[in-house]
């Protein structure tokens, strides 16, 4: 497993640091907290597919979707509680993963990407004609059943289910599984002729990214209480998903975290100044130019700037190393 | 009848909305996903300089082409070939810079669609059918244009340049074509085409700060099912995709336009990655 | 004894072409069998056969005398037959040891997440090949064209292979590396794996194979003792016929 007390270390100081917040801040600013960690969350789900076995999925509102959906009819139109329908809503989310997982046995690359793009436009306009009475049709769903209220329980639910995503995640990718996908999205060709099938590992992937986001799209409908699908399959929606991942730092656990929380502010930072959308090309500019800069991300260029400081002062050594 | 010649008409215009995607896919082998934002650029252009200021509708075309010529000469210097060879970080980056574009063209305009008014007004009945004038020269505009760059492709030296570069990169480059130069001229042609195409697709639906995607997945259906992009197969394929939509409108449902353009992408990508009409030079 | 490798009859055809003509070869266990032939003559689609990444259009596998042509790679792998390529494919953002591990690993997802890996066999198998210790954590940009060579054998004896398919080892290597592989080779062999070698560079090819067999067209056309192969008239005429 490759533990080091360290990390473990690390893992507390963090998880102490995220459950102290809303003693500090406003409540304004928690609500922009809510919001990064369930785009962090979307971002580890996107990293487990896309960022390790280097199948790039363009659809992943496709499966947040299924979650969100799943959870949100069953609890509004059939009356299923809760405890229930998210469980219910993260294996209908693993369904889907596995027709994602189809045509990845086919097609890679860039094929693949645009068929996942297809289906989350298929997705999006079937939802709108399909039964609408279910789904509430163009203009999605209100008044779903909410787990929390205000401001601080929806952050103490939102940051314990981020946290406890990413650790177990960080614990699976450190085991020889995380080396295996690894290996997958550097060469394929060379893992199969390593005597594994890539088709394990592959659907494996595609299974444990769908039930982070069936779990994080179902927690997120419950937390909003409503549902629209213009927002949610949305190629914006998308774009901010992989960017959290990508600017972070893809292959890691921390780097999409990171991007997503840095993605949150700056685009609260930037909202006195830019109010509408218009914003997103600030937003889309820096995002472009880091990714441009340095493709692997925050984490490489903070790795590479401890790396340098600690060369300089050779002060006490302590993990440069990325999560 | 009806559906025969609106399928055509609609056809038309997605062949040319098209024809800029397959050149690039073609001949630089990746997928521009910025490349809706031509079309955005060009209603855009379009919009400000005929509409607004009053300039004659001819130069207010021809300057949109020019716009979108260069942002595509542009977007290889700074953005593809910096990130050469690397086609998922093209991708990436084409995806951010759509997005980008799509911003900066809100906080210059504003997020409200805007009425285009149509560049040839009028309308005729053809056996039953009303069509506006403005479509029908969509239309001629689109077979013009298409036959006009397959004798480009076929009939100059820069043509047969391109479709040696888009048969093998390197092999052109031992035969004494700077696929560099190719690439960068091929872009600049995408961009115009697509802007130009962008003014007529904004006139015939409207002109958003989101239309730029519609016309994106149009033009990835076109190339995915005709496999990767000749000139003939592009224009096969955009008939097949306009008349589904169309008859997907008339027969079944208006709602279900798109939905069967998304199939069919995922089917032949699923159970024929190379296109319908397999690999193809130009 | 039943051989390591039995091919019989094996015909693969691409469309029209026929890339392999009705092969038939044996190995015995732990023999070094040399593969020739000149370029396009069908020495790598055999290969590719062996492993499963072609399928044969007819004809007939054996490793240890269990039929392995409904098999897959993966499964084909962990029955003891693996190659390395001619352009060496490691993982790139990996050091050698974690490409190594890649090797070792089971191919049993469960498996992979509860037994951790097993560094002192990494190392062991990695200086086995002759990288430094030094060399351990290098990533393959860093390396030699020679420790790619040796990386992608260590990987492939990292799966437990018992059968080697070694294609054009030699190729793109400097003199002293040449010697390197040699050493490591007939280390191997002394080891008791058992080879099948293609290569170019014949010269380098003899010390290593007790015998040769010759295809052209997808065709044997001779197979015998390394001298006896070389004094072939048809094998001499394909050579020369190819140049």
């Amino acid at each position: 497993m490759n533990l080091r007390w360290t990390h473990l270390a690390m893992w507390l100081a963090f998880v102490c640091l995220m459950m102290a917040i809303p003693e500090f801040v406003s409540k304004g600013t928690l609500r922009t907290l809510i919001f990064a960690n369930f785009l962090a969350i979307f971002a580890i789900s996107w990293d487990v597919l896309s960022g390790r076995t280097g199948y790039i999925s363009f659809g992943h509102p496709f499966l947040i979707g299924i979650g969100a959906y799943t959870s949100a009819i069953l609890t509004k139109r059939f009356d299923v509680p809760i405890e229930y329908a998210i469980p219910a809503a993260v294996l209908m989310t693993m369904v889907g993963g596995i027709i994602v997982f189809l045509p990845a046995l086919r097609i890679k690359g860039s094929y693949f990407a645009l068929v996942t793009l297809a289906f989350m436009e298929l997705m999006y306009q079937l939802v709108q004609v399909i039964r609408p009475d279910l789904t509430g049709g163009t203009r999605g769903m209100s008044g779903v059943q909410t787990l929390t209220r205000g401001a601080v329980n929806g952050y103490y639910m939102s940051v314990s289910l981020m946290l406890a995503i990413a650790f177990s995640m960080w614990l699976l990718m450190r085991t020889q599984l995380g080396t295996a996908l690894s290996a997958v999205g550097m060469n394929e060709e060379s893992v199969r002729g390593s005597g594994l099938s890539t088709t394990k590992l592959k659907l494996f992937a595609f299974l444990t990214s769908a039930f982070v986001a069936g779990l994080g799209g179902a927690f997120y409908v419950h937390y909003l209480g409503s549902i629209a699908p213009r927002a949610l399959f949305d190629i914006n929606f998308l774009f901010t998903i992989i960017v959290a991942a990508l600017i972070g730092g893809a292959s890691t656990i921390i780097g999409p975290m990171l991007g997503a929380f840095f993605l949150t502010f700056l685009l609260e930072f930037l909202r006195p100044y830019l109010p509408g959308a218009e914003r997103y090309f600030i937003y889309g500019t820096i995002a472009l130019l880091l990714y441009m800069y340095e493709p692997k991300g925050l984490i490489a260029i903070i790795d590479k700037y401890w790396q340098r400081t600690r060369g300089t002062f050779a002060r006490k050594q302590e993990p440069g190393e990325s999560l | 009848m009806q559906i025969i010649i609106q399928g055509l008409l609609l056809s038309g215009l997605y062949a040319l909305i098209a024809m800029g995607f397959t050149l690039i896919f073609s001949v630089g082998r990746v997928l521009n996903l910025a490349y809706g934002a031509y079309l955005l650029i060009g209603g855009y252009v379009y919009f400000t300089i005929s509409q607004t200021f009053g300039v004659p509708k001819l130069i207010g075309l021809l300057l949109a082409a020019v716009v979108g010529c260069l942002v595509g000469l542009l977007k290889y210097r700074l953005l593809v070939k910096p990130l050469k060879g690397d086609h998922v970080a093209v991708e990436i980056s084409t995806l951010i810079l759509a997005v980008v574009l799509q911003a900066g063209v809100v906080f210059l305009y504003g997020d409200s669609s805007k009425i285009l008014l149509p560049i040839v007004p009028g309308v005729t009945h053809v056996a039953g059918a009303s069509v506006t004038y403005n479509l029908l020269a969509a239309t001629f505009a689109s077979w013009a244009i298409l036959i006009g760059l397959y004798l480009f492709v076929r009939k100059t030296h820069v043509g047969r340049a391109m479709q040696a570069v888009s048969m093998d990169n390197r092999g052109a480059a031992i035969s004494g074509v700077d696929p560099d130069k190719i690439n960068l001229f091929t872009w600049g042609l995408s961009g115009a085409l697509g802007a130009t195409a962008g003014v007529f697709f904004a006139s015939y639906t409207q002109l958003s700060p989101s239309m730029w995607v519609a016309p994106l997945i149009i033009s990835v259906a076109v190339v995915i099912v005709g496999g990767i992009g000749s000139i003939i197969g592009t224009l096969v394929v955009a008939h097949i995709v306009g008349f589904m939509e169309v008859l997907a409108v008339a027969v079944i449902a208006p709602e279900l336009r798109g939905v069967f353009t998304m199939l069919l992408i995922i089917v032949v990508l699923v159970i024929r990655p190379q296109g319908l009409f397999g690999r193809e030079e130009l | 004894m039943t051989p390591a490798l039995k091919i019989s009859n094996l015909v693969k055809k691409f469309g029209g072409l026929v890339a392999t003509n009705d092969l038939s070869l044996v190995i015995e266990d732990q023999q070094s069998v040399g593969l020739i032939g000149p370029n396009g003559a069908g020495k790598t689609t055999v290969f590719a056969q062996i492993m499963g990444e072609h399928r044969q259009t007819s004809g007939s596998i054996e490793l240890y005398g269990h039929e392995i042509s409904n098999d897959t790679t993966p499964e084909r792998i962990r029955r003891g037959v693996s190659r390395t390529y001619q352009v060496p494919r490691p993982f790139t953002d990996m050091n050698v040891l974690e490409n190594i591990r890649v090797g070792m690993m089971p191919n049993n997802i469960w498996k992979m997440i509860t037994s951790p890996p097993r560094h002192s066999r990494e190392t062991e198998i990695a200086l086995s090949v002759g990288f430094a210790k030094a060399d351990l954590t290098k990533t393959p940009g860093e390396l030699s064209m020679g420790d790619l060579r040796k990386l992608e054998m260590a990987r492939t004896i990292a799966t437990g292979t018992k059968v080697m398919l070694l294609d054009e080892v030699f190729a793109g290597l400097t003199v002293a590396e040449i010697a390197q592989i040699t050493t490591l080779i007939q280390s191997m062999r002394k080891d008791g794996m058992t080879f099948l070698i293609v290569s170019h560079d014949l010269k380098a090819l003899e010390p290593l194979v007790d015998s040769v067999i010759a295809i052209n067209y997808g065709r044997k056309i001779a197979e015998g003792s390394f001298s006896d192969v070389m004094n072939d008239s048809a094998v001499r005429s394909s050579y020369l016929g190819a140049a």
